[in-house]
């Protein structure tokens, strides 16, 4: 343990970047190019440790022997009552994981932004402070050790989506009109994740109630779980789908989609940073990190997966006709999301069906089906990662071409190929890869998803596997879409005749270096399976079977180089044949639209009248129900509650005060400086005193 | 010896016409006045208990008596005093015209 005792100084280093540029900025003189350097060192920093630190965790330098037991310590935050809050790291290979790609991509997108907010001049300051308090977020959320101490760094990201999404809130290049659209996505993306983070206050609330504890190292552990689930399971189903919703709002899936395409308003690295680095991918490791609490209920993972499909399918159509380079990749990280969720679902699924909880044991009863549900985790997490690499080069190579056309429609593109070859090369291999051509990333991980999805399929009894296999089709339909309306944005920027009015060529060498970097990763990112992946994720806790005491490994937990082994199914397996030939013909007939031109797109949608297209184009009037939900419910009982604060908590706080008021009026009426009327009534009320002194002395027999 | 009751409702008649004057006399003056009837009312009460007490000192009813005339002496001496300051600034001694004092 010799780095790993220093693990915290991974999320720490950005945040002390974050206070230098952020507050002393102004005092470091012009050559620190606004901090940007200085952010660049520190992220660098965080990542050479965040390596160090996985290297010695799986046992490449130092002792070795730490794996696959979790690496955790804490100091104590303080005390309420008998219970202790704690702060602290907990490393395993999740969370080395998390850290790796988190700040390797974010140095990568720190780069390129030296680059591309070039033009910002002072302006660079608050987005480099800003980034770098983003990237503390999701590294703090990869390395922490209590559930709480996560929904801290979680919070710490929504705020920095918001600053960042509204970056241009005020002096937008593009003029005002941009400026308001950026304040109102900025709004839109805070508040629609509030929605999703209050439901993950209530999660915790209800687990600290069930466990007694929010620390993985209790809530994650076997037998504690076991005995909370025999005590309270009806609770410990609340907390997880609780849990759930507040992944729903942070990565954006089904009810709640809607605020990332608007989150296009922000700087293109920013939405690069939101949708590979950080922010949404912590909603993909909060379900990852849940699982053993999720696998107790099956139904819970079958929401999940459901959720998980219906966006990546919803999604994906949304991306096939619009525009705008930035939404359409957008719409596509929505997909790929999904995807992930419905691996993990349907993943979580099966090993809920496997396992047993009895006697305070939870007893893997069914291997087969275990297993499984291991894949079905480790395609997930796979999936993210490569999504993390290719969506990073992708948002990337699309803010080099808008930084190039000054635009970000399409149709003002095309062409660039000639003039941006740098870019062009590399957003292919980024296209290559998210639309799963052969032996690129998103290939084996794409696969392996839908692979896990038809296995949940056959394996389950008469009714879910309807559901499986509607899932599983809407995840080939989601590919077909996913490799056509790539190829259409490639196509459509890079090929054919230049529509626009001006391109500057080629970007810089501080931005086209970060893109050739990411592209070989984008590429080779999958290959990472050939290193085996034995037992390459754990879970805290004890598995029990015949009497057996063992760690609970996912990955290849009773077979090994089981990365190996997912290769070979996967390529001795029909339905990977089925994708790829769907791939090939999205991409050819992509090709035959948008360079032959021997198609005609608008035949399909009589020129983007068919209501279909307009439906799609709407956003399957998504902005519009949630428009007319918060104008209707919101607007009126927003109304109801102002009445009830304006007429009756004021009208009685006002009418306490005017009857003082008046009443005081009238009685300092008696005092009208008349010596007579002074003594009249001293008189008087002595008289009165008398009269009733003597009644109680005759009649009321109190003396 | 006299019986207490005349001396009682002596000390009451006097009491009444002080009382009387104080409420209804415009005049301060003649107000300042009454009020000092109405001391002298209950000193003739003090005395007369005092004279027809038993068992205790006799001089208790006199010392307060004694006392009520020097308080009355000192708060006379202070309200005239007021009265000739009200007098030069409002030209009269009339309680009607020195309402000043109030909201």
């Amino acid at each position: 343990m010799i780095i790993l005792d220093y693990v915290w100084l991974v999320p720490l280093i950005p945040v002390l970047c974050f206070v230098i540029v952020g507050f002393l900025g102004n005092k470091m003189g012009p050559k620190m190019a606004e901090g940007g350097f200085l952010v660049i060192a520190g992220t660098a920093a965080s990542f050479v440790i965040a390596l160090l630190c996985t290297l010695e965790y799986v046992g490449f330098i130092g002792d070795g022997g730490l794996y696959p037991d979790a690496v955790t310590n804490s100091i104590t935050w303080f005390s309420v009552g008998s219970y202790t809050l704690t702060f602290g790291y907990y490393i395993d290979i999740l969370s080395c994981l998390m850290m790796l790609f988190a700040s390797f991509i974010s140095l990568m997108i720190f780069t390129y932004s030296l680059g591309y907010m070039h033009d910002q001049g002072p302006r660079q300051r608050r987005y480099f402070a800003e980034v770098a308090l983003f990237l503390t977020g999701m590294l703090g959320l990869a390395v922490s050790s209590t559930l709480l101490e996560l929904f801290i760094f979680w919070e710490i990201m929504g705020l920095c989506s918001y600053l960042l999404i509204g970056f241009w809130s005020f002096n937008h290049p593009e003029g005002d009109d941009k400026a308001d659209n950026a304040a109102s996505a900025a709004k839109k993306a805070f508040l629609v994740t509030r929605l999703g983070d209050v439901c993950l206050m209530g999660g915790l609330f209800v687990l600290f109630f069930t466990m007694g504890g929010l620390e993985y190292t209790t809530v994650f552990n076997a037998t504690n779980l076991a005995n909370a689930w025999a005590a309270n399971s009806g609770l410990l189903t609340l907390a997880a789908l609780l849990i759930f919703g507040g992944v729903i709002g942070k990565s954006a899936q089904f009810p709640l989609l809607d605020w990332l395409p608007d989150a296009m308003a922000g700087p293109t690295t920013v939405s690069a940073l939101i949708h590979a680095a950080t922010m949404v991918k912590a909603g993909v490791y909060l379900v990852a990190r849940c699982f053993p609490l999720f696998v107790l209920e099956p139904n819970v993972m079958l929401f999940v997966a459901i959720i998980g499909g219906v966006t990546a399918f919803f999604a994906a159509t949304m991306a096939m006709n619009n525009m705008n380079i930035k939404k359409v990749l957008a719409y596509s990280t929505l997909s790929q999301l999904g995807y992930m969720f419905l691996s993990l679902g349907a993943g979580g699924y099966m090993m809920a069906l496997s396992i047993e909880v009895t006697g305070g044991q939870i007893i893997i009863q069914n291997p087969e089906y275990f297993t499984i549900g291991c894949l079905g985790y480790a395609a997930g997490c796979l999936h993210m990662v490569n999504h993390a690499f290719f969506k990073a080069l992708l948002f990337l190579c699309s803010g080099s071409v808008i930084h190039a056309n000054g635009t970000e429609d399409m149709r003002l593109m095309g062409g660039l190929y000639k003039q941006m070859p740098k870019t062009a090369i590399t957003m292919l291999i980024g296209t290559l890869s998210i639309a799963g051509f052969p032996f690129f990333a998103g290939f084996f991980s794409k696969d392996l998803v839908l692979d896990v999805v038809f296995e949940a399929f056959h394996e389950t009894s008469a009714n879910v596997n309807y559901l499986f296999i509607f899932l599983w089709f809407l995840g080939i339909v989601t590919a077909f879409m996913t490799a056509f309306y790539m190829f259409r944005l490639w196509f459509m920027t890079f090929m054919g005749e230049y529509r626009g009015h001006h391109c500057h060529g080629e970007s810089p060498k501080s931005m086209t270096v970060p893109l050739m970097i990411l592209a070989i990763f984008a590429f080779g990112a999958g290959f990472a399976l050939l290193l085996g992946w034995d037992g390459v994720f754990t879970f805290f806790g004890n598995h029990h079977t015949e009497g057996e005491v063992l760690q609970w490994i996912v990955g290849g937990w009773d077979r090994p180089n089981v990365g190996i082994h997912w290769i070979e199914e996967l390529f001795t397996n029909w339905k990977t044949y089925v994708t790829i030939v769907l791939v090939i013909v999205a991409i050819a007939l992509a090709y035959l639209m948008y360079v032959k031109k021997s198609i005609n797109p608008g035949k399909f949608s009589k020129d983007g009248q068919s209501w279909l297209y307009r439906t799609i184009s709407n956003r399957y009037y998504f902005p519009e129900i949630y428009n007319q939900f918060s104008w209707k419910l919101g607007y009126d009982v927003a109304r109801g509650v102002d009445f009830i604060d304006k007429q009756i908590i004021d009208g009685t706080v006002n009418g306490l005060s005017n009857a003082v008021c008046g009443s005081g009026d009238l009685m300092s009426k008696a005092q009208d400086g008349n010596l007579h009327t002074y003594a009249s009534v001293v008189l008087g009320g002595i008289v009165v005193l008398f009269v009733a002194v003597m009644l109680l002395f005759f009649y009321g027999g109190v003396f | 010896m006299i019986p207490i009751e005349y001396f009682l409702t002596f000390a009451a008649i006097l009491f009444v016409i002080g009382a009387y004057g104080v409420m209804a006399k415009p005049n301060t003056l003649i107000v300042l006045m009454c009020t000092e009837l109405m001391l002298n009312a209950a000193n003739i009460n003090f005395v007369a208990f005092s004279a027809y007490m038993t068992g205790a000192p006799a001089v208790y009813g006199q010392v307060m008596v004694i006392m009520t005339i020097s308080v009355a002496a000192a708060e006379v001496a202070v309200g005239i005093a007021i009265l000739l300051n009200a007098y030069k600034v409002r030209k009269s001694t009339n309680a009607e015209d020195l309402t000043s004092m109030r909201w």
